[in-house]
């Protein structure tokens, strides 16, 4: 199968989907905190813009998001290659997502905790900090770890603003050799590889925290 | 609430049961070793003993919820042997004879309480919608709760849902009637209410195996008392004769904490 | 503002794709959801496998080995029949998982009722288990419908006419002066639809989680 000529290929754009998979989730996870907290805050000036922002993350499909970053900005005078749009693109979405498992996450603590730390005489700044947070952040790990694997599986929209990542290089070869099929199932087998068993890891993960949990 | 219960008790015989050898382990426990015990018909048998002593897994091996290891369990003229592979009929057959009432009452939530009592009668009895629930309403208006025939479970109290429950199981004309702890969810004032819809059961002669904490009733209902612990019967016979004076340490020492509360 | 009219051009065809394939994967998750529960371990393990490759492949991937790749004697799959297929067997996977969860979350107790009075098997599944099942489910299945409204979009990269290839052609047959408009006019097209549906789905979740205490 000459196809394994092009497995190099391959590679290297699967090279590129992971740099924007931790690119996006790194910063977005930072920016969805950010949001999340925002949020959560009881000062207008940050609560409303905040929640626009994630509600509107979350209700654009992550196509739109890449074109409008890459074809839209130009027009304003914000010129993105196609890798630093995709990168910008994506945080925006993961960030949006992420915000809303960082509130739940920190709303599934039970006021118990909130209650008993007041009542020791912690400030609420430490009560927030030190009690609220860390456990929040706990729960939230499952849903974020499923959003990162998510956002590895986003990483292939970016094909359509021609950034050379996995699925880009698919279409590439496809177009060259004619082997649609074999192409693009290789492609969705090393998707699957990376995904599934993280996937699986996942759970496991989940099991160990809940069962610190009980 | 003078009338009797059921008053089909009179022409249904309801069933002895007869359990032999029994035993039931998971994994390594050891559940139930070598229980045998025979309840005869219209009596009421109460099981009473420590948690883990194994009272509910007999009670569930009965009907088979569980399925024993060893031994056999006879109700009425079936006879149901452990080790084999018992086909569906047989097991709806049995199951069909047997009523129980759970601890948490185990109502069907997206059933009105009237569907509830009605739909296992046209499903299992055969009978008309009409009739399963003109049936189910005779029933309701025994235990006093017509009135909410047509609300869901989640708005009727504890006590309230477990009466229906009972009356669900009523409904399809059982020889016997296991009940599971049937008062251990609810507040005493409100179990009250539950104890004497069973007490009625017994006055009518229903053949009941009871797993209960309840020793007032267990003293004064039943005709027979169970006492277990570890998976073995440590002491039975006559409620009061047991309760006033214990032959088994095990039975002396469960019943003075028991008592004590 | 024609560029709106443009865009909502191709909202029958975000639609119909939505409907199409949540109506596959809302009939083609039962026979999933039945394999992932059955009593053969053998078959579990199967369908489990089968399910993560299914959500495990990305859904543009999935959309181009269809379209382009499908090939039975002379058959080959439209745009639209790629799209519909494709998003719907995606959606299959993951709506089979909300009923498994639905069946999952139901308490012990209710099988246990409904075999101790000696209901059938398949009467206690469709009548007593499988209600109860779907309405916990439902909340979940809403918030899907949301999620594949977005992924809708993803059917303009084989073709199919919707908001977001409307908005592109656009783009692209006005250079210059198009700019975000087209895109911001698809985004907040969506952005419209979402809302309602997010707000109603959260009724949705009281309201059933309120009749169940």
């Amino acid at each position: 199968m000459n196809l394994a000529d092009y497995l190099p290929q391959l590679g290297q754009g699967l090279l590129v989907s992971l740099q924007l998979t931790v690119i996006s989730v790194v910063a977005g996870y930072a920016i969805g905190l950010a949001f999340a907290l925002g949020v959560a805050s009881r000062n207008p000036w940050l609560r409303w813009p905040a929640l626009v922002l994630v509600e509107v993350g979350r209700s654009i499909p992550a196509l739109v998001v890449l074109y409008i970053v890459y074809y839209g900005l130009p027009s304003v005078g914000i010129l993105l290659d196609s890798f630093p749009a995709a990168a910008a693109g994506l945080t925006f979405t993961v960030a949006a997502y992420s915000s809303e498992m960082f509130r739940a996450g920190i709303r599934s603590v039970p006021k118990g905790q909130t209650e008993a730390a007041l009542a020791l005489g912690l400030s609420r700044r430490s009560v927030f900090g030190r009690v609220v947070l860390p456990q929040g952040l706990r729960s939230a790990i499952p849903p974020l770890m499923g959003l990162a694997i998510q956002s590895f599986q986003g990483t292939s929209l970016a094909y359509s603003i021609s950034v050379n990542e996995l699925m880009s290089q698919a279409y590439q070869i496809s177009a060259v050799t004619f082997q649609y099929l074999q192409v693009y199932a290789i492609t969705g087998l090393i998707y699957v590889i990376i995904a599934v068993p993280s996937t699986w890891a996942s759970v496991y993960v989940e099991h160990r925290l809940a069962r610190g949990q009980a | 609430m003078n009338q009797n219960l059921i008053t089909e008790s009179n022409e249904i015989a309801h069933a002895g049961v007869v359990i032999e050898h029994l035993s039931k382990s998971f994994g390594s426990n050891r559940v139930l070793d070598d229980i045998s015990i025979i309840v005869k018909p219209g009596s009421v048998t109460a099981l009473i003993g420590p948690s883990g002593s194994g009272k509910s897994t007999l009670l569930r091996c009965i009907n088979l919820l569980e399925t024993p290891d060893a031994g056999t369990v006879t109700v009425g003229s079936q006879v149901v042997t452990a080790g084999r592979r018992i086909p569906e009929r047989e097991l709806l057959a049995l199951r069909r004879q047997v009523g129980m009432v759970f601890q948490s009452f185990n109502l069907f939530p997206h059933f009105s309480v009237l569907r509830n009592v009605a739909f296992p009668q046209e499903r299992i009895l055969g009978r008309s919608r009409a009739e399963a629930e003109e049936r189910a309403l005779t029933l309701l208006e025994r235990v006093g709760l017509k009135d909410k025939a047509h609300h869901h479970p989640a708005q009727c109290s504890g006590g309230q849902q477990q009466r229906i429950a009972i009356v669900r199981a009523l409904a399809l004309s059982p020889r016997v009637m296991l009940f599971d702890e049937p008062t251990s969810a609810l507040d005493p004032e409100v179990g009250v209410e539950v104890l004497a819809v069973m007490r009625e059961l017994a006055d009518a002669g229903m053949t009941m195996i009871v797993v209960t904490h309840e020793m007032q009733f267990a003293r004064e209902v039943s005709d027979h008392l169970v006492v277990m612990a570890d998976g073995h019967i440590v002491e039975e016979g006559d409620p009061a004769g047991i309760m006033a004076d214990p032959q088994e340490e095990r039975t002396r020492r469960f019943l003075n904490a028991v008592l004590e509360r | 503002m024609e560029v709106i009219g443009i865009v909502l051009l191709g909202l029958p065809m975000t639609l119909l794709v939505t409907a199409a394939s949540f109506a596959f994967g809302a009939i083609g998750g039962i026979p999933l959801m039945l394999g992932l529960r059955s009593r053969h371990r053998v078959v579990r393990l199967a369908v489990r496998l089968v399910v993560d490759v299914i959500r495990g492949v990305p859904t543009i991937v999935w959309l181009f080995l269809l379209y382009f790749g499908f090939a039975i004697g002379v058959f080959r799959f439209s745009s639209l029949g790629a799209a519909i297929v494709g998003l719907g067997v995606i959606s299959s996977a993951y709506l089979a998982e909300m009923y498994r969860g639905g069946f999952a979350t139901l308490p012990k107790g209710q099988l246990e009722a409904a075999q101790a009075l000696g209901l059938g098997r398949r009467t206690t599944f469709v009548r007593v288990l499988a209600p109860q099942a779907l309405r916990t489910a439902l909340p979940s299945a809403a918030t899907y419908l949301m999620a594949l409204i977005k992924d809708s979009s993803i059917a303009s990269t084989v073709g199919v006419i919707e908001m977001v290839a409307a908005a592109t052609a656009y783009s692209r047959q006005n250079p210059g002066t198009a700019g975000l408009t087209p895109f911001l006019a698809a985004a907040a097209v969506y952005v419209v639809i979402s809302v309602p549906l997010a707000i109603a789905t959260r009724r949705l979740d009281a309201r059933l989680s309120r009749s169940h205490a």
